[in-house]
């Protein structure tokens, strides 16, 4: 839609926001503005301006002065987005919501809460606790990540195996549209009348509209939690124990798998208990009724057993747990430690096929003469491969983004999706004919048509651009990548 | 009709012959012939009337054998503006509003397969003119089920099912139909087949378009098959009993529930009348008495013991103890008392059946009102209340007048409102939607959902004025 624009034009521009939002909250300089040049995914993007609004009326407004000078305008949490969905693709203005983060209503009795979209995911949680309640989605990066973000990206987490997924927790919104326009989908209770806008707007990942207040459903926290820690001595016989869990029936609030390499680079950043020997774990968390989860405790050691399990740990308190978990959610960050860049995906299988999945990507690493760490929601078949590389070994950055393609084909080759929780976004944008025809792909167009006619909100994403062919949109080279 | 019209040419004919409509039932119907076979299309007379909605009768009943023929007949129907409601068992056809127009009865029954099964992975992919009951039977085979019990139970069909995002009392555990679906494909007004998700249970790519459709009562799309996630049987279960209950203990106990380490799989609350229904006797001779508290827990034998240890703890809040309910009995009950449709063989003639949605707290406040009102009107009410999720299903026993009756249904319209709810008719006379608007004011923008209507149907051909806001 637009060039960056010229420090004048901008500062011009950055008075008017000022006019609308206030004069402290407006970024236009250069310097200012690096650092909301990327997010999670190596991949950067200039923004002409950034601005923080404090009110709904902040966004509209801002929305409308960006109209009027035919600028893009990008939502953005904290920036911890995976799939480059808050980077801005043909400059524009970038809403940062980090002052919108107050926790508006918490009514228990009604199992809700009404937030700002800068709230942090782990703050509802933690602000609902003392009640024995929380918010059921937990992303990896749920300590930074906020909800408006996770309702872009209709984001997961380890738990979603038993409680879903962003969107089985909101219940409405209110959103600004592209033409400044305020309105309100959902409601506070269940069925209301009308179509369902709330599901559409969750992971449409800010293409259709900007949400500027959530509500969403608490939930109950177990009686009982056990986690376990499964040792294996082959990485064939932790998949196959995953198959196994799920045919049984038997359904764990979490399932999340780490092979060799990754939980041996996790010991070393964040000693988390898991055993430096093995060749891969599975961290298994059971929830619910203290019976219910001393039966399935017994079934999982059971299953484990059955497919050669070295040895079963049971976190004993509170503490061992934490650790356990520190350890997986801080795993990309142990990434950093042992390889200049790395290059995380997120497709998704039918969790029968994970173990001949593991093998190709093994093939597939050692095809391309890479470094391939895997830490899977293994329960839900959700994939993380995460690609060593170094970015200032041009060679190598183009060995990683064929051996990523090739995992992503295999997974839609397998029945799956391209991504499970992290969205499309930039990044994968050009993949989404691997899983839908021209025909589904136009379909989504012509909603988007609906409410985002001059493609003014976060352009360049979700959709192909037709000028690539089913090639991966990172920026895997020296200075762009990160760890 | 004497025709075998199967071959290619015939529906190339037919498709040519779009843009011009023919002037009667009887010639279009022949158009259509020339793409499903003859005997696939029926104007009888004899027929026709049992696809009735709302006293508005089709000039043909389709069958299509395929999706393909669903969307060939869809777009020959937007050129012609022909209206065309989906319907299978039409179980919840007393759903919305009275259609503007009604020219086809678009019948999936033939649509009934299970095309994709992965019960290892827990998903199933399924023909929307599939019977509930039929797919629930295939899974038990395997221990595994969908977790719902919607309105018309087995005989419902899935694609009904998901237009009405019917659920019943299981809701409180495990969610309504959009919660389980992993994708779907569906036909648009002008004829294309649009897949949306996947077959695995996460899956973030693209706009969640079976959101839309999900619960749009047919006037977006034409729902074709569908993906679920499965979930496993619970291995037993065991209803317990609270009787005599005031509102009050009954305010208290699902408190008491809510915050006790349980996880029901139903809870619902029971007056006099509804109990009656509850238990296949006549409503008219439930007392009208207090209520019958109903928890339903699944798991295992430990999980049933320990729970009714939890639940004789929370007796205080009522008086006696909870009795348990001899399992089939109750697996009749929960089956009558989730099926609202079966409610029909009580003595009035016409059913009218409310469902007001609300704030989980405000669920007690809803029903003094709802008594207080139909004591002033003299009316008999059977109520069912889902109190776990705020669901309150109102049973109007007492016949009156329709003006009487909409102004009842608009009060407690007004109750459920002034209480931060909602109130919509399920099913009522025909008559009645003269006078009242099924659905009530809509909850979400209204000129978003318009936007949506135009440009998914812009020939409004797809159950024209059914939805809300006469959508």
């Amino acid at each position: 839609m637009s060039e960056n624009k010229s420090e004048t034009w901008r500062k011009a521009i950055a008075g008017q926001a000022a006019k609308i939002a206030g004069d402290d909250v407006v970024l236009w300089r250069a310097e200012d503005l690096m650092l909301y040049e990327y997010d999670g995914l190596s991949t950067m993007g200039k923004p002409d301006l950034v601005v923080f609004p404090s009110t709904t009326q902040h966004v509209s407004e801002i929305v409308k002065l960006a109209n009027r000078n035919n600028l893009p305008v990008i939502a953005r949490g904290a920036g911890t987005g995976l799939s480059g969905g808050a980077v801005v693709s043909s400059g524009g203005i970038v809403l940062g919501f980090s002052r919108m983060k107050k926790i508006l209503e918490i009514d228990i009795e009604n199992q809700r809460a009404r937030v700002q979209p800068g709230v942090v995911n782990l703050d509802l949680s933690l602000a609902v606790s003392d009640f024995g309640y929380y918010y059921a989605p937990d992303p990896s990066s749920q300590k930074a990540c906020t909800l408006g973000g996770n309702v872009a990206e209709n984001s997961g987490g380890p738990h979603t195996l038993a409680y879903g997924v962003t969107t089985n927790h909101v219940l409405g919104l209110e959103v600004v549209l592209p033409n400044g326009e305020v309105i309100h989908t959902g409601a506070a209770y269940l069925d209301p009348p009308g179509y369902d806008l709330t599901g559409l707007f969750v992971g449409s990942e800010g293409t259709l509209g900007i949400v500027t207040e959530i509500t969403v459903r608490l939930t109950r926290k177990p009686e009982a939690v056990k986690t376990l820690l499964a040792i294996y001595d082959r990485v064939h016989d932790a998949t196959s124990t995953v198959a196994s869990i799920t045919a049984e029936g038997i359904t764990p609030a979490a399932l999340e798998m780490l092979d060799g390499f990754t939980l041996r680079a996790i010991e070393d950043a964040t000693h988390a208990g898991y055993p430096r020997d093995s060749a891969a774990v599975l961290l298994i968390e059971l929830e619910g009724l203290r019976e219910a989860v001393e039966e399935e405790s017994t079934q999982v050691e059971a299953v484990c057993r059955a497919n050669c399990v070295r040895q079963i740990r049971v976190a004993q308190n509170a503490e061992e747990r934490d650790k356990l978990w520190q350890g997986r959610k801080n795993a990309f960050g142990a990434m950093g430690r042992i390889s200049p860049n790395y290059y995380v995906q997120d497709g998704v299988i039918p969790r029968t096929r994970l173990p001949e999945m593991l093998d190709f990507i093994g093939e597939a690493g050692a095809r391309y003469d890479l470094r391939i760490g895997n830490i899977f929601h293994a329960g839900d078949g959700n994939l993380h491969p995460l690609i060593m590389f170094d970015a200032r070994d041009a060679g190598q950055s183009g060995r990683v983004l064929k051996a990523a393609s090739e995992i992503m084909m295999k997974c839609a080759e397998m029945g799956g999706s391209i991504t499970g929780e992290h969205g499309v976004g930039i990044e994968k944008s050009e993949l989404m004919p691997l899983i839908f025809s021209e025909q589904d792909i136009e379909m989504m167009k012509t909603i988007k048509s609906i409410f985002n006619p001059k493609d003014s909100f976060n352009p360049g994403k979700v959709f192909p651009t037709g000028k690539l062919c089913g090639e991966l949109r990172v920026q895997i080279s020296e200075g762009a990548a990160r760890g | 009709m004497a025709m075998n019209l199967q071959s290619s040419e015939s529906i190339i004919e037919a498709r040519r012959a779009v843009g011009v409509k023919p002037a009667d039932a009887q010639s279009w119907a022949y158009a259509f012939a020339g793409i499903v076979g003859a005997r696939r299309v029926v104007t009888d007379p004899a027929v026709c009337p049992a696809f009735n909605v709302d006293g508005m009768t089709p000039g043909a009943v389709v069958y299509p054998r395929t999706a393909e023929d669903v969307a060939t007949i869809l777009s020959i129907a937007s050129s012609w503006g022909l209206a065309v409601i989906p319907l299978r068992s039409g179980t919840k056809v007393g759903m919305g509003n009275a259609p503007l127009r009604y020219d086809i009865a678009l019948c999936l029954k033939d649509l009934n397969q299970v095309w994709h099964y992965e019960p290892d992975d827990l998903t199933i992919s399924v023909e929307a003119g599939m019977k509930f009951g039929d797919v629930q039977r295939f899974l038990s085979r395997r221990g595994l089920w969908l977790p719902l019990d919607p309105p018309g139970g087995a005989r419902a069909s899935v694609g009904g099912i998901l237009a009405a995002n019917a659920s019943g009392p299981l809701r409180v555990r495990y969610g309504a139909p959009r919660d389980m679906v992993l994708g779907m494909t569906f036909a648009t007004a002008d004829g294309k087949l649009i897949k949306t998700g996947g077959r695995v249970v996460k899956n973030v790519a693209g706009y969640d378009l079976s959101k839309l459709m999900i619960g749009s009562l047919g006037t977006l799309g034409v729902i074709l098959d569908v993906s679920f996630k499965l979930f496993p049987l619970p291995s037993l279960r065991q209803t317990f009993a609270f009787s005599d209950a005031s509102l009050e203990a009954c305010r208290h106990l699902r408190r008491a529930i809510l915050a006790s380490p349980l996880t029901p799989l139903r809870m619902v609350l029971l007056n006099g009348p509804a109990r009656a229904i509850a238990a296949n006797l006549s409503a008219q001779y439930g007392p009208d008495s207090n209520h019958e508290f109903w928890v339903e827990v699944g798991g295992s034998e430990s999980v049933l013991h320990r729970s009714a240890q939890i639940l004789s703890g929370l007796s205080a809040f009522v008086g006696p103890e909870p009795s348990k309910l001899d399992e089939a009995v109750a697996r009749e009950c929960w089956d009558r008392i989730a099926d609202y449709t079966a409610w029909a063989s009580q003595p009035e003639q016409d059913l009218l059946v409310l469902k007001a949605t609300l704030p989980i707290a405000s669920t007690e406040r809803f029903l003094e009102a709802v008594y207080q009102e139909s004591e002033q009107e003299q009316c008999r009410v059977a109520s069912f209340a889902q109190t776990g999720a705020g669901t309150v299903l109102l049973c109007i026993l007492t016949a009156k007048g329709e003006a009487g009756m909409a102004t009842f249904v608009s009060r407690l319209r007004g109750n459920a409102t002034r209480l931060e709810g909602a109130l919509t008719v399920l099913a009522g006379p025909p008559v009645l939607k003269q006078y009242v608007d099924t659905w009530g004011p809509p909850a979400t923008d209204l000129a978003s959902m318009h936007k949506l209507k135009q440009t998914l149907d812009p020939s409004g051909i797809l159950s024209p004025g059914r939805f809300v806001g006469g959508l």
